[in-house]
């Protein structure tokens, strides 16, 4: 049995209030639901907080989950629109960018890691940079392994969407660099 | 408006394609074509090197950003609709190793055997990292520590260590708070350590202090021998 027929097989049984399912399904994927979610609010404790939220949208709706896409898509689907509501609703409060962006567990700035001479780091920093929207779609593609069909339904975007935000958050990742220092000779 | 020729538009689709050939997660036709557009212009390729590093990095900053705190579950299962307001809460620790102990009750489950496979991965790594300390400390055998160490009081725990955790940091932790590894792995990643007090009132705030330290460990549960 393959990793989303298992997944699938926890959401059956949390579908039927088995909570230790609903623990499986936590324990197999509340760290990979948490860091997506980090990634986008740069709040520990707000991640913990909508990683919750995430798990619990799925035991309340587990039933409706019809197995048309694998559970970690479904899951992740539901962490984005959640990080982003919390985002939305944050700009709507006029919360101070500045006061949250020192919340974030974030590393050194570009010019921070340029210093280092860290090309690593410079890279990392760099992609720490990116918007939300760009770090989301990185993240999905080279993080979560994600299709482009699947980034298509965690984003509710079109296929060809999904394309070109990858490519155009790659090219605002040469940017970022080149400011911090590194010309890759792209694009 | 510049039109772009059949060549530019043939290249930017590749382009656009490259971060999914990378991660294999391609259509076998786009795979092919991918495949076939490397073959007839080598210089793309330096663009895939591009694409490989920030995957590197991608999952390196993932990776760094470590465990949510060791609470969550807790939380979760306390808000549960149906679940008592006002019910016990358990400690992480407790939570962890009821979860391993959930795990391992129900070996015919089906959604059981990528859990004991995924902890057997983790097992095995941490196995290693853990081996190489005791082979350092044991000059060159390897074999599970067993037995009382020479005087004073002592405490036992099960413990689990973080993913992050190295032979190193966990040979630092143990000297700090003098103590061996005397059993294990166990089923979940499970090891058994003991540690070493002056005074046996000394072992619960021990304890905690060794479950505060959460880059290391994921959780203790006190032993009873």
């Amino acid at each position: 049995m393959n990793r989303a027929t298992d997944d699938a097989e926890l959401i059956r049984r949390i579908a039927a209030g088995d909570e230790t399912a609903l623990r499986g399904l936590f324990a197999r994927h509340q760290s990979r639901v948490y860091r997506f979610i980090l990634r986008l609010v740069g709040n520990t404790a707000i991640a913990e907080e909508v990683t919750n939220e995430v798990f619990l949208e799925v035991w309340r709706n587990a039933a409706k989950f019809e197995g048309s896409s694998a559970a970690a898509t479904w899951m992740l689907s539901i962490a984005h629109h959640r990080a982003v509501s919390y985002l939305r609703k944050r700009r709507e409060e006029g919360w101070d960018e500045d006061a949250a962006g020192s919340l974030r567990d974030g590393g050194d700035d570009p010019e921070v890691a340029a210093q280092k001479s860290d090309k690593g780091a410079i890279l990392r920093a760099c992609l720490d940079k990116l918007s939300p929207e760009h770090k989301a779609i990185v993240d999905l593609v080279y993080y979560h392994e994600l299709s482009v069909a699947e980034a298509s339904e965690v984003l509710q975007i079109p296929e060809n969407t999904v394309k070109t935000r990858m490519f155009y958050a790659r090219k605002r990742l040469s940017e970022l660099l080149q400011a911090a220092g590194v010309d890759r000779g792209w694009p | 408006m510049t039109e772009l020729t059949t060549e530019e538009m043939e290249r930017a689709e590749i382009e656009m394609l490259l971060p999914w050939y990378a991660t294999g997660r391609l259509s076998r036709a786009d795979m092919a074509k991918v495949e076939s557009y490397l073959a007839r212009n080598p210089q793309v390729a330096h663009q895939l090197d591009l694409v490989r590093d920030e995957q590197e990095q991608t999952v390196a900053a993932n990776e760094a950003l470590g465990w949510p705190s060791g609470g969550a579950l807790d939380r979760l299962m306390a808000g549960l609709p149906g679940a008592p307001a006002g019910g016990t809460r358990m400690t992480a620790s407790a939570l962890f190793f009821q979860h391993i102990r959930d795990f391992f009750t129900f070996p015919t489950a089906g959604g059981v055997r990528w859990a004991a496979a995924g902890v057997a991965a983790l097992v095995a790594v941490q196995a290693v990292a853990i081996a190489t300390l005791l082979l350092g400390d044991r000059g060159g055998s390897y074999q599970v520590a067993s037995g009382q160490q020479a005087g004073g009081e002592t405490v036992s725990a099960l413990v689990a260590f973080t993913d992050e955790a190295t032979a190193k940091s966990i040979s630092r932790l143990l000297s700090e708070f003098r103590g061996k590894i005397v059993d294990g792995p166990r089923p979940g990643g499970v090891y058994k350590i003991r540690l070493r007090l002056e005074d046996r009132s000394q072992a619960e705030a021990q304890l905690k202090r060794l479950e505060e330290r959460r880059d290391i460990v994921r959780a203790v549960l006190q032993s009873r021998d």
